[in-house]
C-alpha cells in the first residue's frame, strides 16, 4: 500500500510536470504498452478448467427449472447475490448423478457480436467453475455461448439488458 | 499490485488527454491521406457497336471507375482516355480497349475482353480494375465481393453481394444462428460460425462447388475464424481449455498453437497481418475490450488502442493500418491505427454506431455496419474521399445487414 501511495504521488507529479510543460505530443507511441504491464494478470477466477468431450445426444429435462444467474455489464463475475442460484444447481447435480448440464452464456445487445460471444462463454465458464468448486464433476458440465444472439427480452431497456446478461441451466439426462 | 496498475493506467490516460490537443484536435474526423489524386478519364471513345450488353458494359465501367474513388469520368478532355470498340453480336460481347494517357502521351495497355453477353458486368469490372491498377499501381475493387450476415424473417444467414451491392445471394440456409463470416485468401471460400450443430462451431464453404465442412468443433466456443494469407493456418477463439483464448490451427496437421493465456479475460475477433506473421485481436484484460497485436507464435503482445472507452472488431488492412470500432461519447466510431506512422485517427463522427469494419484490398475503402435506431445496414466508406468522407449505403433489401467482410480479391 505504501509503495502504491508513493507511486501515486510520483504519478501525479509526473502528470503535473507534463501539463505545466504544455508538452510535445506524448506518445500514443505503440511501444509504450509496457506501462500497462499486463503480463502479471492475477489468476483469480473462472477458467482454466478444461472442458470435457461434448454430449449432444442427451434428453432435455423439462420439469426441473433453475433461475438464471444474472451478470453485471461487461462482467462475468458470479456476484454473491447470485451464488445461491448456482448452489441450488450444485445440490441438484450431486443428488442426481445421471444428469448432465449445459450452462448457456448470454449477453445484452451492447458491444460487438464477436466480443459478446467470448463474453457469453466467459460467463458460462464462470458458472461452471463455481459448480466445480462446489464439488460437481466438470465432465458433467458443458458450456455454450450464444453471445447476444438469443435475448430473453427483445427490448432495448436497462431492464431488458439486465435480464439478458445471464447464465441459463439446460439439463439433460 | 492491482492498485499500482490502476495508477499507471490513470497516469497514462492523463498523458493521452494532454497529448490529444496536439496530435488530433479538430482534425479528428477528417482525412487519412490529404489530397488524394483524382484522375479525369473519358470513356466516350469506347464506341458501342450495337447490343444491349455493350450498353450495360459501358454503364458498369463508368460506375466502377467513379466508385474506385480514383477517377472523374468526363465527356471529353480527360487526362486519360479509354478508346476502342464494344460489340455485342450473337450473344457474345467483345470489347477492345486501349488505355491512353493523353497528357503523358503514352499507352498504358491494349486489351480485349470477350465473354457471353450476360457477363457484361463481370467484364466491365475486369476492365475497370485493370485501369485502376495501370494508373495507380493499386488493386481495384470492382471485381471483389462482400460477405455479410442478413437477418430476414428470423434467420441469420450468410449473404454475398458484389462490391457495388448488386447480385445479393443467400449462401447458407442453416436454420440456426450464423455469425462472423470471413473470406479465405483465395476469395473463393468462406469461414463462418454457425449453431447448425447445436454449438458454435466453425464451418468452411467452398463457393465454387458449394461444399461445406465443419473445421473446428472443440468443446465450448469455436468462433471468429480467419484463414492466414498463405492459406495454411487459421486463427480463432476457442474455450476448450477453460477460457476464451486465441489459437492458431495448422490446417494440414491440425496442430494447435495457443496465442493467449489470460485466465480472467476474454479474447475475440482475431485478424491476420498482411504478411501473416502477426494477429490483431480484442481482449478485455485491461478491464474493457481493447485492441492488441501478438506474434503468430504468441510472443510480443502489445496493446495498440488507448482512446475510446472500448475498441473492438479490428481488421488489419493491406497497408499495415488497423481499422476498428471505437466507442467515443457513447457511440461506436471508426478509428484507424497506423502501425507505420504510429498514430491513430478517428474517421467518422456521425452520432450512430459504426460496427465491424473490414478493409477492401485497395487499402482505401472500408465496409462496415451502420446501426441507427436498432436497424442495421451495410455501408462503404472511401477513406480518401474527404473531407468529409463519403459513405455509400450498400444494402437495400428488407432486413438487418451486418458483420460485412470484404473479399481479398
Amino acid at each position: 500500500m505504501i509503495f502504491s501511495r508513493t507511486l501515486k504521488c510520483v504519478a501525479l507529479l509526473t502528470a503535473c510536470v507534463v501539463i505545466v510543460s504544455g508538452c510535445r505530443t506524448p506518445s500514443t507511441d505503440l511501444t509504450d504498452e509496457g506501462l500497462l504491464g499486463f503480463d502479471d494478470i492475477d489468476a483469480v477466477d473462472g477458467g482454466g478448467i478444461p472442458l470435457g468431450a461434448r454430449f449432444e445426444d442427451g434428453i432435455p429435462i423439462t420439469d426441473v427449472h433453475f433461475e438464471n444467474v444474472l451478470f453485471g455489464y461487461d462482467s462475468f463475475v458470479v456476484e454473491s447475490s447470485q451464488a445461491a442460484k448456482v448452489e441450488a444447481v450444485a445440490d441438484y447435480m450431486r443428488r442426481s448423478p445421471e444428469v448432465r448440464l449445459v450452462v448457456e452464456g448470454h449477453c445484452d445487445e451492447r458491444g460487438s457480436r464477436d466480443y459478446n460471444m467470448s463474453l457469453g462463454e466467459s460467463r458460462a465458464l464462470a458458472v461452471r467453475a463455481y459448480l466445480v468448486g462446489l464439488g460437481v464433476d466438470g465432465g458433467r458440465v458443458q458450456t455454450r455461448s450464444f453471445g447476444e444472439e438469443q435475448p430473453q427480452d427483445s427490448g432495448h431497456t436497462p431492464e431488458a439488458y439486465r435480464l439478458n446478461r445471464r447464465g441459463v441451466f439446460a439439463l439433460f439426462r | 499490485m492491482r492498485g499500482v496498475r490502476a495508477v499507471l493506467i490513470v497516469v497514462f490516460g492523463l498523458l493521452l488527454i494532454v497529448g490529444a490537443g496536439d496530435a488530433y484536435g479538430a482534425a479528428d474526423t477528417t482525412v487519412i491521406k490529404k489530397g488524394a489524386q483524382r484522375y479525369t478519364i473519358e470513356i466516350s471513345s469506347l464506341k458501342q457497336v450495337g447490343g444491349a450488353s455493350s450498353q450495360l458494359f459501358l454503364r458498369t465501367l463508368e460506375k466502377d471507375l467513379v466508385y474506385s474513388g480514383w477517377f472523374t469520368v468526363v465527356p471529353q478532355g480527360g487526362a486519360l482516355k479509354a478508346a476502342g470498340t464494344c460489340q455485342d453480336s450473337a450473344g457474345m460481347l467483345k470489347v477492345q480497349c486501349a488505355l491512353q494517357g493523353v497528357t503523358a502521351g503514352r499507352t498504358y495497355f491494349r486489351r480485349t475482353y470477350t465473354g457471353a453477353s450476360n457477363r457484361a458486368r463481370t467484364l466491365a469490372h475486369e476492365l475497370a480494375d485493370a485501369i485502376v491498377l495501370a494508373v495507380t499501381g493499386k488493386p481495384g475493387i470492382a471485381s471483389t465481393r462482400i460477405v455479410m450476415i442478413g437477418k430476414r424473417s428470423g434467420g441469420k444467414d450468410l449473404y454475398i453481394c458484389d462490391a457495388d451491392g448488386q447480385n445479393m445471394m443467400q449462401i447458407t440456409k442453416d436454420r440456426a444462428v450464423c455469425l462472423s463470416p470471413d473470406w479465405g485468401p483465395d476469395g473463393a471460400s468462406l469461414v463462418y460460425t454457425s449453431f447448425r450443430g447445436g454449438y458454435p462451431d466453425v464451418y468452411y464453404v467452398d463457393l465454387s462447388s458449394g461444399r461445406w465442412k465443419r473445421i473446428a468443433g472443440y468443446p465450448g466456443l469455436n468462433t471468429g475464424a480467419e484463414i492466414s494469407p498463405n492459406g495454411r493456418e487459421m486463427v480463432l477463439t476457442l474455450s476448450k481449455d477453460g477460457n476464451p483464448d486465441l489459437y492458431v490451427i495448422n490446417l494440414s496437421n491440425r496442430r494447435l498453437t495457443r496465442l493467449t493465456k489470460t485466465p480472467h479475460a476474454a479474447e475475440a475477433s482475431p485478424s491476420w497481418s498482411p504478411k501473416g506473421d502477426k494477429v490483431t485481436f480484442v481482449s478485455d484484460r485491461s478491464g474493457a475490450p481493447q485492441v492488441y497485436v501478438v506474434n503468430k507464435n504468441g510472443g510480443n503482445q502489445k496493446r495498440i488502442t488507448f482512446r475510446g472507452t472500448e475498441n473492438v472488431s479490428p481488421d488489419w488492412g493491406p497497408d499495415d493500418r488497423i481499422v476498428c470500432s471505437s466507442r467515443r461519447a457513447g457511440r461506436y466510431q471508426l478509428s484507424i491505427v497506423d502501425l507505420v506512422a504510429r498514430k491513430e485517427s478517428q474517421i467518422t463522427s456521425e452520432y450512430v454506431d459504426h460496427e465491424s469494419p473490414s478493409w477492401a484490398p485497395d487499402g482505401r475503402h472500408i465496409v462496415y455496419a451502420r446501426a441507427e435506431g436498432y436497424q442495421t445496414e451495410v455501408y462503404v466508406l472511401d477513406t480518401m474521399s474527404g473531407p468529409p468522407l463519403r459513405s455509400l449505403r450498400l444494402t437495400t433489401l428488407q432486413g438487418d445487414w451486418y458483420a460485412p467482410a470484404w473479399s481479398p480479391k
